[in-house]
């Protein structure tokens, strides 16, 4: 159990909805209406994250990730099953949880907001309790990570987009904590800044062993720092191994990109077991000119969209 | 590794919040001025509004003019910390509709005190200094003794005397985790503390009850300033109000800490 940093067995999360009516007159009849309708959000979902790695959580929208991470981080009581944080059930021991767990949510600050960002550090290291010598490390670090000059004396609130998230996500390790969650943490990011984060993130994980539950639809994200990835699709979990297997499962796809007579780029995926790569160009040969043609092999993200459109069962 | 955190690790983290907080509001000069000037407007246009009233009204249920001062600037004084203090109820309902309110959660810290230390809200100040003159002057006019046990007794029940309006205004706000337009609510909670400064004996048998027991407004300045007012007959709910104060802002941080467990933070 000891080397989990997270352990979780047959969690389940059920919600209760009021079957709500239209009109007027339904609206009154909810008001004393008990006909609730029970929504399953989370269906026996079983996971072990081993301490200092990363996984990628992914999942189509409303497929239930952020109830999981609601329920890891102590904010949601599970229906059933077991949850484990660091050995602890988060719920239970909401406060103790938190000491040891750092959360970045990508589009909501939990900075102070007219604080300049060392007075959050400073007011956080008291909130942890964390020692002096373990805080000054800690942005001694961060300074061999990233230019952190430029903002560390600015107030959150005249930060870019991309500065505020760097400042949350060096808050959420500024204490130390055995896992940090990290949800969508490069939405809305420039492809610089995305890069700047993502090297963040790896460094930290490399020099303090944090282990790391990263949700996010950026394909970019989860092939810049997961090995391991997560699925989960209508509450269940789909998939969990390693990207590799994942892409040998889909081993004989390619992408064909063409360049057409007109200089366009056409692409399109084709599985080889099925159809035959030089039968499509021929045909296509017979409707217009080929000027170019490049055949890669499938991407991460082709992969998960196939599985999030049903093709993995 | 796991920290105890006591009353002092509060004490001390609120202090540090507010010399932050109170640094950088000064750093934002015009704001700062503007709201002041508009809270000594608002307080000064009730008290002329309260002049007029009472200067053709001499009387009121035997309580003159001056009486009636003083417990004007006494409800003053005891609104003043849920103004300066538990501001950030008010904006409770917005962070739980939007989703906000969850990063409040993840803090190793309890939560009502981790949301209610975020915002510490100035204009209140000036309240304070309104309350305490109307309370000097009419202390003065109304010839009431000065010692040291009555300005302890003054302590204690404006202390008591605010935690009725505190309770109130957690309890409503935290509506908020239930209802959806909960906005209304506190609305019509912080439009009851008007009749606070009106003695409750010239309210007849049902409101009497009402603001007693059921939305307790007669706490936020009438039985606790009897203590002062009438010291040779006080009545027995007066005494008990320092009890019933704590006891109802108990429950009220309860009932707000229950709205945290219940709520489910649907939306991402």
């Amino acid at each position: 159990m000891e080397d989990y940093a997270l352990v979780m067995k047959d969690v389940c999360k059920d919600f209760k909805v009021l079957n709500r009516h239209e009109g007027l007159k339904g609206s009154i009849q909810d008001l004393f209406s008990r006909d609730y309708k029970t929504i399953s959000a989370v269906k026996d979902v079983s996971l072990n994250v081993k301490r200092g790695e990363i996984i990628g959580y992914l999942g189509p929208n409303g497929a239930g990730k952020s109830t999981t991470i609601k329920m890891m981080t102590g904010v949601l009581e599970p229906t059933s099953g077991e949850i484990l944080v660091n050995g602890k059930v988060p719920y239970k021991n909401r406060t103790e949880n938190c000491e040891n767990i750092g959360v970045v949510f990508g589009q909501r600050s939990q900075l102070w907001w007219s604080l300049p960002l060392i007075e959050s550090f400073k007011l956080l290291r008291d909130i942890y309790m964390v020692p002096k010598n373990e805080y000054n490390d800690m942005i001694e670090l961060y300074k061999s990570l990233v230019d952190i000059e430029p903002i560390i004396n600015k107030p959150v609130r005249q930060m870019s987009l991309g500065q505020r998230t760097l400042s949350d996500i060096l808050a959420a390790f500024l204490h130390n904590p055995a896992i940090v969650f990290l949800d969508e943490p490069t939405i809305g990011l420039d492809v610089s800044m995305k890069d700047k984060i993502r090297s963040l993130i790896k460094g930290l994980n490399k020099e303090k062993n944090t282990t790391v539950i990263l949700t996010t639809h950026d394909m970019g994200d989860v092939d810049a720092l997961c090995k391991r990835i997560v699925i989960i699709d209508k509450g269940t979990k789909i998939y969990d191994n390693d990207i590799e297997h994942l892409k040998s499962y889909f081993g004989s796809y390619r992408t064909l990109h063409m360049r057409l007579a007109d200089d366009t780029w056409e692409s399109m995926l084709i599985d080889e077991k099925e159809t035959d790569i030089m039968d499509v160009i021929m045909r296509k040969q017979k409707e217009t000119k080929i000027k170019d043609i490049r055949l890669e092999e499938i991407s991460t993200e082709e992969v998960i969209k196939k599985i999030y459109e049903g093709d993995a069962a | 590794m796991e920290h105890v955190r006591g009353l002092a690790f509060y004490t001390k983290l609120y202090r540090k919040i507010l010399v932050q907080d109170l640094k950088t509001k000064m750093s934002y000069r015009a704001d700062f001025i503007i709201s002041t000037i508009g809270m000594i407007m608002t307080n000064l246009s009730g008290f002329v509004t309260f002049l007029i009233l009472f200067r053709n009204f001499p009387t009121i249920n035997g309580w003159d003019y001056y009486h009636m001062l003083f417990l004007y600037g006494f409800s003053l004084v005891a609104l003043t910390p849920v103004q300066c203090f538990f501001d950030n109820n008010w904006n409770l309902r917005f962070m739980v509709y939007s989703g906000d309110f969850i990063k409040y959660c993840f803090r190793p810290v309890n939560v009502f005190f981790y949301f209610i230390s975020e915002v510490f809200d100035v204009k209140g100040l000036g309240q304070l200094a309104f309350g305490i003159g109307t309370l000097v002057y009419s202390w003065i006019h109304i010839g009431l003794p000065v010692s040291f046990m009555i300005i302890l007794k003054l302590i204690v029940f404006l202390i008591t005397a605010s935690l009725f309006m505190i309770a109130l205004m957690n309890a409503a706000a935290a509506t908020c985790f239930w209802i959806k337009n909960s906005g209304y609510v506190m609305v019509i909670m912080f439009r009851f503390k008007d009749f606070a400064k009106y003695p409750a004996s010239i309210f007849s048998g049902i409101f009497k009850v009402i603001f007693t027991f059921v939305i307790p407004i007669a706490f936020v300045a009438y039985y606790p300033s009897l203590v002062i007012l009438d010291p040779d007959n006080v009545p027995l709910l007066s005494l008990l109000s320092p009890v019933l104060g704590i006891l109802f802002f108990y429950l009220s941080y309860k009932f707000w800490m229950l709205g945290v467990r219940k709520y489910d933070f649907t939306g991402s």
